[in-house]
């Protein structure tokens, strides 16, 4: 598919092959060059802004000892992840808007003047990462809350008899203890590094901010599917495919050298 | 276990910032809710905030008057309902024999199955196929290509192989063949990661956004998700309502009216979230320690 140049009278069997003139293409225009460029963009920040986030919460909720308090808490912060792009887009086209949104009347009184938070591409970028933690860093949790849970209490008894405090605790035993889960939902994360979700970004993007805010997927969509380019969209999908194959495998290489690989 | 004053206050900031985050989970829901029922005016001007601001429900009477709200909630009713059911069939079908010591080339479907995790055909390819099938337009082109979800498989076939094999022996030494073994002793141990499975497969269903778009070109096959994005996405549908509209009706906020939408999809999901919760927790971490 990649390698051809598809026509409809053809089909796949019978379009003529063009070896890697699709490639070359899309090496060649700027345009397709600058959505690899915002892919990669939009999904290191989501990975490396996000990544700490469901740590963190999981070490605080570990930390609590009421179990009202800590069900209360999870029940709250994992119900996000079921809702889809459409409604947590949805909620934020509200929240947003100019007109009316809330956030922006709270903007006025202190600035005295409305902003398009959607349509300003520093703040468009920085809603775009942290809708993305809001949904998803409490379920990201769960991981390693159960990771938290097979650590050995001897552990901790041990290091408080030794004079630990539970700052000291948390460096020395719950860390380490974890580490392993760290770097293996890592090498998980980089392997989506090229695949940026396609519902969040359609949902949040618009004209104004497109620049920043086409990604692959969107592209193929919005030039495969709806423009019928389907050889040179396929030859993007599968530079995406293998670019993120090779990303898992350095990544589980390196992590197999501190002793931790998926495979 | 006595804590010395710097690790109270260290325990305190924690249970103090558990609160934010779970308020900050909480907050945009009961904004959202609070939009859909309150007073035009209150929203036109921006008063509301966290409460509702009077009462009306004026947003819903428009939203079920004047847009296919109700088929696209029974299309996804329709496209959740038998997704569910088939995929988790499939799923555990595709579970069973992966668990099979006897199973010959094991080891090698597994390996297809995970592959497929790494590396995908991409999506032009993916819609090609399904075209050809001649699934386009039908729910099938929905159901089919998503009936296995490779994650769920494997969670469910990690389960199933911590059942201890002292059960199976036994069970095959009274005569019981691998069906009737599947049917009375594997799937009822299994519940708890049944229930998480189905929940997913749920929820993806329900969601599911972008095959619909790409797959249904009959507006009238539109699911929820479709429907609530293009209604907010773009406000046509709104200006034809409210022109259609006879003209003792109030005009509405767009907030309202993609409020009450967005409830309307929201809502089935937080009936059915907390029956499930405690046992998704469960499952999940079944997969992700094993996974």
């Amino acid at each position: 598919m990649a390698f051809k140049h598809y026509n409809f009278s053809g089909g796949i069997w019978h379009s003529p092959w063009v070896g890697l003139d699709n490639f070359r293409v899309l090496f060649s225009t700027p345009a397709t060059i600058q959505i690899i460029r915002n892919t990669l963009l939009l999904s290191l920040l989501s990975i490396f802004v996000g990544f700490p986030f469901p740590i963190l919460l999981a070490i605080m909720l570990n930390e609590v000892r009421a179990m009202w308090f800590k069900r209360i808490v999870q029940t709250l912060i994992f119900l996000p992840h079921f809702f889809s792009w459409i409604i947590v887009a949805g909620i934020i086209v509200t929240v947003f808007s100019q007109q009316s949104g809330v956030v922006n009347e709270l903007w006025q009184s202190l600035f005295g003047q409305s902003f398009a938070f959607l349509y300003h591409e520093g703040s468009w970028l920085a809603i775009f990462v942290s809708s993305g933690i809001w949904k998803e860093a409490g379920f990201s949790a769960i991981v390693y809350l159960a990771a938290l849970g097979s650590i050995d209490a001897s552990l901790y008894e041990a290091a408080s008899l030794d004079g630990a405090n539970k700052w000291k605790q948390i460096w020395h035993v719950t860390l380490p203890g974890i580490s392993s889960t760290v770097v293996l939902m890592f090498i998980l994360s980089m392997g989506r590094v090229m695949e940026v979700g396609f519902d969040q970004v359609f949902m949040l993007q618009n004209s104004t901010v497109s620049n920043i805010s086409e990604v692959i997927s969107t592209y193929i969509y919005k030039i495969g599917l709806m423009g019928s380019q389907f050889s040179l969209t396929a030859a993007i999908g599968l530079f995406e495919s293998l670019v993120s194959l090779i990303l898992v495998v350095i990544t589980n290489r390196i992590a197999r050298k501190f002793g931790s690989g998926l495979w | 276990m006595q804590l010395s004053a710097s690790e109270k206050i260290m325990v305190s900031i924690f249970y103090v910032i558990l609160v934010i985050a779970g308020l900050l989970c909480l907050f945009p829901l009961i904004h959202i809710v609070s939009l859909s029922i309150s007073d035009t005016h209150a929203v036109a001007s921006g008063w509301v905030t966290v409460f509702p601001v009077g009462f009306s429900l004026e947003a819903y009477k428009q939203l079920f008057a004047g847009t296919p709200i109700l088929r696209s909630f029974w299309n996804s009713v329709q496209i959740t309902g038998v997704g569910v059911v088939l995929s988790m069939i499939f799923t555990i079908l595709a579970a069973y024999p992966l668990t099979r010591t006897y199973f010959y080339g094991r080891k090698l479907y597994t390996f297809a199955i995970i592959f497929t995790l790494l590396f995908g055909g991409g999506l032009i390819p993916t819609f090609l196929t399904i075209k050809s099938f001649g699934l386009l337009n039908t729910y099938g082109a929905l159901w089919l290509p998503g009936l296995i979800s490779t994650f769920n498989l494997l969670v469910l076939r990690s389960f199933m192989e911590n059942i201890p094999s002292e059960l199976d022996d036994a069970a095959r030494i009274d005569g019981c063949g691998d069906w009737l073994y599947l049917a009375k002793i594997v799937l009822p141990l299994s519940m708890p990661v049944l229930t998480t499975l189905a929940l997913f497969y749920g929820v993806g269903y329900w969601n599911s956004f972008f095959n619909v778009l790409m797959y249904m070109n009959d507006t009238t096959k539109y699911n929820l998700s479709v429907l609530v994005q293009q209604m907010i996405q773009s406000q046509t549908m709104l200006a034809q309502m409210n022109s259609s509209d006879s003209a003792d009706q109030i005009l509405l906020t767009p907030e309202e009216i993609n409020s009450a939408a967005i409830m309307v999809m929201v809502l089935p999901i937080m009936i059915v979230y907390p029956f499930l919760q405690k046992h998704f927790v469960k499952g999940v971490m079944i997969g992700a320690v094993k996974g």
